[in-house]
């Protein structure tokens, strides 16, 4: 065995053993310790991951790792395959690389934050990354639905941990809706396996080609695609995020927004070109559901987050959009739509998490995660506010960094039709509401407020016990690579879905439009709207009353269906799946 | 949406499911109809190559033990959160009233009762044991074991009562066993590493066929499964006895405003 394949399992292994270490010996164990073994970990995780990706790639094949030795072929299996492999194709491993890096920049931006709790945040959060780790490499669909769980179990309780009345809410939602999506994944696992007699994806995908359209296939995508769209919050599958993701404690919402949610698409993207993607005529039946899906939350995120005051549930519902987008991409199935996938997923990443660091400072040392209440408030700390606006510039469509590169190609991808117009529409909106946020708390600029004036919000504060300089570094450090990493990652990440897809390689890439002017007019536009929403005056005349209600009017019914209820949103969760069996079952 | 609403969509999504359904029911293997090769052939390899009598054993710990690894780290998850939880809004100290209710009197148990509990926690503790020793050749294994051992604190502190059941087994002890174990299943999957080999791979000689000792890392995999479990319900069952407790003025999360959460 070579020393990558030796050190495959390692990825998981090391932050399992870690925690369980951790936990072991956390009575005695001083804080600090804990602190600074959860970073060596996530980091060792990351130079890891990214040098397996680097070795994938030169070898143009993915590191196995069969475990237990029991690879095909192994102790008279015949062409049997029993046991499990990791899989660490170079975007796999990418992506575990890039999680690894946003749990170390998390584990910084914690430090000492969760000091009184016998290092139980730091045995959840390795567990976490284990989970994800686990989730990205894997090529067996069981073992993916177990670090799925994984994955989930440790989230539920870090989202509770604020342990306020709107915590334990959130985090109930979230476990509830997740749970359920665990139950349609594992009903999938069943279908699938009763089919095809294999668990292994790879080998799944041969044998799906050979079967063509088959109504256990179909119900089989059909559930995974609910269940791990639930993950990745799309409409109508999306109601548990912005609850969870406004609720749990900033270092936490730095992974949840900048990676667990793309990661869940990641796994389903992972499914659809390893698996279903071999079988023409199921995937004919799917894409145009998933790209209208896509396209949809594009737009309801973006609206969403236009509509509301506290930064957190802003920039959840900002993840949500950014997830359709990113949905339109994998729809696509195009080398073009999932390189600009991969790209997107890591730009998008790094932006969101930088954010999401920005709301905890503001959270720990303005004391409240609310943009009107927070008026003027951050002009001491304008460092943040840097990186807030450019966070919200990248969202608009700032022409540098894997964001941009990613949105170019998916945009090449879907062509010119109404998803254009809807990715064009969410990037605008959600880079103007971020703007918005930044002006107004750290420029000092703010008119009558509009439709955000009457959005939910929260009295709360976290914990301002470290200084200002540690909670920065990792936010700035963030927007920096989301901003000067280069563009020639598309064609690494194109090759690397080559290796992945087992195909020798994929079309040529072209290279993003030298002037971009495209993405230009999004900046643009989102610096206007946002500065025309800062100029606006209290409504007198009779006419600007009118006006200020129609433009309420829709903000209030996306409110109504975002109710909170957990009941809603299950009703909504089997609307979502009769849809998709309808749309996709019946054709 | 009012109860009503919420009903019928959910009544409407139903009926929509239901042609879905009625075609994946007929597309469908027939009931009971043979068709997996994966049994057939775990049944005529393990016991061969392992020395194993339980098959199911073997798939979980030894051919598929990485699934198995996870699930085991899933219930550490599990405890830890709900202990992290529930340990959130009232601290750690152990009260020796944890289980009485306020104002009811404390009725001494009677020495026939201690006596009997005492009893029974070391028959089940060795039960438990016999279990997990043979779980590579009868049905049951880790899980199973540790379920059992729990029960057995359990039954200590229905004889001896909460405050001398946390005086046999004080709080950290379950959190070490709980991480021991875990750390012990990851550490033996991850040895074989060191070796050259693949993680899991049986490197332990694996003993005659049905013999106690049979199955090599199985076994230690089943006792580290044990361990980890009996301290994770352990320490569940400490949680849920101090649940009773009102929390204390200086709590970590509420008391001293640190997380203040209204909703406005």
């Amino acid at each position: 065995m070579t020393l990558p394949e030796l050190l495959l399992p390692v990825t998981v292994l090391l932050p399992l053993g870690m925690a369980a270490l951790i936990l072991a010996v956390s009575h005695i164990l001083p804080p600090r310790i804990a602190d600074i073994a959860a970073l060596a970990v996530s980091l060792a995780v990351m130079l890891l991951s990214g040098w397996l990706a680097s070795v994938a790639m030169s070898q143009s094949a993915p590191v196995m790792h069969w475990f237990g030795g029991w690879s095909p072929g192994a102790h008279g299996s015949g062409n049997l395959i029993l046991g499990i492999a990791f899989r660490a194709d170079p975007v796999s491993a990418g992506v575990s690389a890039f999680v690894g890096l946003l749990f170390s920049a998390a584990f910084v931006f914690a430090w000492s934050y969760f000091d009184h709790i016998h290092s139980h945040f730091q045995v959840l959060m390795l567990l976490f990354l284990a989970g994800m780790q686990g989730f990205c490499l894997t090529g067996d669909l069981f073992n993916l639905f177990v670090w799925f769980e994984l994955m989930s179990i440790s989230a539920f309780a870090l989202t509770a941990y604020p342990l306020g009345q709107s915590a334990l809410d959130g985090a109930f939602n979230f476990v509830v809706t997740n749970a359920i999506a665990g139950f349609m994944m594992l009903g999938a696992v069943g279908l699938v396996y009763a089919r095809l007699g294999t668990l292994d994806m790879v080998y799944m995908g041969q044998l799906a080609a050979e079967r063509g359209a088959d109504p256990v296939l179909i119900a089989a995508l059909v559930l995974l695609a609910a269940a791990l769209l639930t993950k990745a919050a799309i409409v109508p599958f999306h109601l548990w995020l912005a609850d969870a993701h406004a609720v749990a404690p900033s270092p936490v919402s730095v992974v949840f927004s900048g990676a667990m949610v793309s990661v869940g698409l990641f796994g389903f993207m992972k499914l659809l070109l390893l698996v279903f993607s071999k079988d023409a005529a199921i995937i004919t039946l799917a894409k145009p559901a998933l790209m209208a899906m896509g396209g949809v939350t594009a737009i309801v995120g973006a609206l969403m987050a236009w509509g509301q005051r506290h930064l957190k549930r802003l920039l959840a519902f900002s993840t949500i959009s950014h997830l359709g987008i990113m949905l339109t991409g994998v729809a696509s199935l195009s080398s073009e739509g999932l390189t600009g996938f991969a790209l997107y997923l890591l730009g998008h990443g790094l932006v969101k998490g930088a954010l999401f660091m920005v709301a905890g400072i503001m959270l720990a040392l303005g004391a409240s995660g609310d943009e009107i209440m927070l008026y003027r408030q951050g002009r001491r700390w304008w460092p943040a506010g840097v990186v807030m606006g450019l966070g919200g510039l990248m969202l608009a469509g700032l022409p540098f960094g894997p964001l941009h590169g990613g949105e170019e190609m998916i945009h090449h991808a879907i062509g010119h039709g109404p998803l254009f117009w809807a990715v064009s529409f969410a990037t605008v909106l959600t880079g103007a509401a971020v703007l918005r946020a930044t002006l107004r708390i750290f420029a000092g600029l703010s008119g009558a407020p509009g439709v955000e004036a009457s959005a939910p919000t929260e009295l709360e504060r976290e914990r301002a016990d470290r200084p200002f300089a540690l909670m920065l570094a990792p936010a700035a450090l963030l927007i920096a690579l989301a901003i000067i990493l280069p563009a020639s990652l598309a064609e690494a990440s194109g090759q690397g879905f080559a290796v992945m897809s087992g195909l020798g390689s994929l079309a040529e890439l072209a290279p993003p439009a030298a002037v971009p002017w495209t993405a230009l007019s999004t900046v643009g536009l989102a610096i206007l709207i946002a500065g025309l929403s800062l100029l606006r005056r209290r409504p007198t005349a009779r006419i600007a009353r009118t006006m200020a209600r129609a433009e309420r009017a829709p903000f209030t019914a996306l409110e109504y269906v975002h109710s909170g209820l957990v009941g809603d949103y299950v009703v909504w969760t089997a609307v979502g799946l009769a849809g998709l069996s309808m749309w996709i079952g019946w054709q | 949406m009012n109860a009503k609403a919420r009903l019928s969509l959910l009544f409407i999504a139903f009926a929509l499911l239901l042609p879905g359904i009625w075609s994946l029911a007929h597309a469908l293997p027939p009931f009971g109809f043979p068709t997996e090769l994966y049994g057939q052939a775990v049944n005529d390899i393990v016991p061969g190559l392992r020395h194993v009598a339980n098959m199911i054993t073997a798939v979980n710990f030894d051919v598929r033990g990485i699934d198995t690894v996870g699930e085991e780290m899933m219930l550490v998850g599990a405890v830890t959160g709900t202990v992290m939880l529930l340990r959130g809004s009232r601290g750690e100290d152990a009260s020796d009233r944890a289980d009485q209710k306020r104002g009811r009197p404390v009725i001494p148990r009677s020495d026939a009762l201690v006596l009997m509990s005492r009893l029974s926690a070391s028959i089940v503790m060795m039960f438990g044991i016999y279990i997990v020793a043979q779980g590579t050749e009868t049905p049951g294994g880790g899980f199973q074991a540790g379920v059992l051992c729990a029960t057995s604190f359990i039954l200590i502190y229905l004889g001896d009562g909460y405050a001398g059941w946390r005086r046999l087994i004080p709080s950290p002890v379950m959190a070490f066993l709980e991480g021991t174990g875990g750390f012990v299943f990851v550490a033996a999957a991850a040895f074989p590493l060191f070796l050259g080999k693949a993680a899991l791979e049986n490197i332990i000689p694996t003993s005659d066929f049905r013999s106690m000792i049979s199955g090599g890392m199985m076994i230690l995999g089943n006792f580290a499964v044990t361990v980890a479990v009996a301290g994770s319900f352990g320490a569940l069952m400490v949680e849920f006895m101090e649940e009773t407790r009102e929390p204390s003025e200086d709590d970590p999360a509420e008391g001293d405003g640190d997380e203040v959460d209204e909703t406005q």
